[in-house]
């Protein structure tokens, strides 16, 4: 997990409130020449703050209103106001497009890429254990330390661990070290470039890039504008919802909240869970291991990825089943034929997968909560102080434990057990370089008869790059929200059909 | 014993309320007898958002109130 997930800094507080800003000005309706002015007032100093330049700050800026409006990442060569560009797009589909992930090249400070240096902690000592157990004899001891040759250096880290002074440091480029799937290659000046066949839109890079040189697009307009077009809105929220927007803040403020911005209806996503869960248990049930050798879950959208990108072979043992967000969808249309739906959560690539041919008409719109969080700033709704007397109960404890690591696979298992007097082995990947392992032992036929588990972020979705909150007490909160669910299993759920159980 | 009273109402989590709160309770959890967290709803004291994050320690009101801030400010008091 990125060192800098859970941790409040300048960057996290510049990305909110651009958030904050095209909310506001979606609410207001605003003109266009008005996005213009965004990037004066949130960099509204005279002498720079953060960076070599109040220019480069402003631009920056900039460059995230354009993404978090949708459109796409463009290089500063030709001479045009903010508004321009956003005129255009709002005057076409205002369809925000993939890659999804985007470096904001010029905010990218170009660190170097995975390699061993030796500090000026060297002493120089006689033994010099370093060059004695480097492996292509890549360090020489020069005139006042010990010097690693990057040409022949390998990255073994076997000097490292020599060292009696911590003299030999490993330094990795943060956004390359949070990626577990090695999408993170360099342009022709040195910096970030996202290779988009290899990136499966964790939005990991997002988090650990301290330069704040990476984002994701944003549809915080498009819904907004859906609200204020007085469309049918409804929402449904992820799991790892509750405590995400304060301590004072219950489930039922959220709902309450949400109905206040202007959503018609609030359905947990977990209720589709609760749908997954039992869909994927009968899979289960009927094709492993006659027809299938395993079954890996389908819930979080990156590891389905990593599994088409980078381990095709195993993708069509990836349950085909739908997501519980999929489900949930599903669940609104049905009831309310010319609804729009909102798919609320912590994570970065359910945009993508709402974007798909299968899901865009299910799922109108995907935002993170720390979007969310900014729209009610931006909409002056106090979450602390609004009343709430609806009691929301749409699904069971295993259906709302999902959002943990761990979380998803047990629910299936709970009902094999249950229904189909199942125990099947388990094999939970936690962390995207873990799924990639994960995927690669499924394929050499380690993982047979399994019930395979994918989460790309570290912690499940409360530990997604969407979220407020530090991913633990994130956890904390949901194992506590799934206590108070007035069912156990999914197939004590009310709101489920007869069929589905 | 130190009281601080932490906002976290939607302002105050949007920039960083949570943050705070988070390293106090673990910082409580190391001097259980003497500090004293009391999480508020909204003071309306942010100005909108420009003075957010609210927390006051003791007597002492902090505004734009940022984790090493209220730490220290925290410790001053207790040692």
């Amino acid at each position: 997990m990125s060192k800098l997930k859970g941790i409040y800094t300048d960057i996290v507080k510049i990305r909110r409130m651009v958030f904050a800003e095209l909310a506001r000005l979606a609410l207001k309706d605003a003109e266009c020449e008005e996005f213009d002015k965004i990037p004066y007032r949130i960099i509204d100093t005279e002498e720079a703050t953060y960076r070599s330049s109040i220019f480069k700050e402003r631009a920056i800026v900039a460059a995230r209103v354009r993404l978090g409006l949708g459109m796409d990442y463009e290089t500063n060569q030709e001479h045009k106001l903010l508004s321009e560009g956003i005129r255009n797009f709002l005057k076409n589909d205002n369809q925000l497009k993939e890659p999804l992930v985007n470096v904001i090249r010029f905010a990218c400070e170009k660190c170097p890429t995975n390699a061993h240096f030796v500090t000026n902690n060297c002493r120089k000592c006689l033994a010099h254990p370093c060059s004695i157990v480097c492996p292509v004899d890549a360090i020489t001891i020069e005139e006042h330390a010990a010097v690693i040759d990057q040409e022949k250096c390998i990255n073994c880290g076997k000097c490292k661990k020599a060292c009696p002074y911590e003299a030999i440091v490993n330094y990795e480029r943060p956004c390359a070290a949070a990626c577990g799937v090695d999408a993170i290659e360099s342009d022709d000046y040195d910096r970030a470039k996202i290779n988009q066949d290899k990136c499966v839109s964790c939005g990991q890079c997002i988090i650990a890039c301290p330069f704040g040189a990476i984002a994701d697009k944003s549809m915080i307009f498009q819904l907004l504008k859906s609200i204020k077009r007085g469309e049918d809105v409804r929402a449904i929220i992820a799991p790892s919802f509750v405590g995400q927007f304060g301590p004072l803040v219950s489930a039922e403020k959220i709902v309450a909240s949400l109905k206040e911005l202007g959503m018609k209806e609030v359905r947990e996503v977990s209720l589709g869970a609760d749908f997954a869960s039992l869909h994927e248990a009968e899979l289960f049930a009927e094709d492993i291991p006659e027809k299938q050798p395993y079954l890996g879950t389908s819930c979080c959208p990156s590891w389905t990825y990593a599994a088409d990108k980078h381990v095709p072979e195993v993708k069509d043992n990836i349950s085909e089943s739908s997501s519980p967000m999929i489900f949930a969808a599903q669940s609104v249309k049905e009831d309310n034929q010319d609804s729009k739906v909102v798919f609320i959560g912590p994570c970065v690539s359910k945009k993508l997968e709402a974007l798909s041919d299968r899901v865009k008409d299910e799922v109108d719109y995907v935002i993170t909560f720390e979007e969310l969080a900014a729209i009610f700033v931006a909409a002056d709704i106090e979450l602390t102080k609004v009343d709430a007397e609806e009691e929301i109960r749409d699904a069971s404890y295993y259906g709302r434990a999902y959002a943990n690591a761990g979380g998803v696979a047990e629910a299936i298992r709970q009902n094999l057990k249950e229904k189909y007097e199942i125990d099947p082995p388990i094999t939970k990947a936690d962390g995207l370089a873990e799924c990639k392992k994960t995927l690669i032992k499924a394929k050499a036929g380690v993982l047979d008869g399994h019930l395979v588990e994918g989460m790309a972020c570290e912690g499940g979705c409360v530990g997604g790059p969407g979220t407020l909150l530090e991913t633990t007490r994130g956890a904390k909160y949901v194992t506590k929200f799934a206590d108070e669910s007035p069912y156990k299993f999914a197939f004590e759920n009310d709101k489920l059909n007869k069929k589905d159980k | 014993m130190v009281k601080v009273e932490i906002c976290v109402g939607s302002h105050c989590s949007l920039v960083g309320a949570l943050n705070i709160l988070e390293t106090l309770e673990k910082l409580q959890e190391e001097y259980p007898e003497q500090i004293q967290i009391e999480r508020v709803e909204c003071m309306d004291m942010c100005e909108n958002i420009k003075k957010a994050p609210v927390v006051k320690v003791g007597a002492e009101l902090i505004t734009s109130a940022q984790t090493q801030m209220v730490i220290s400010k925290v410790m001053e008091r207790i040692k």
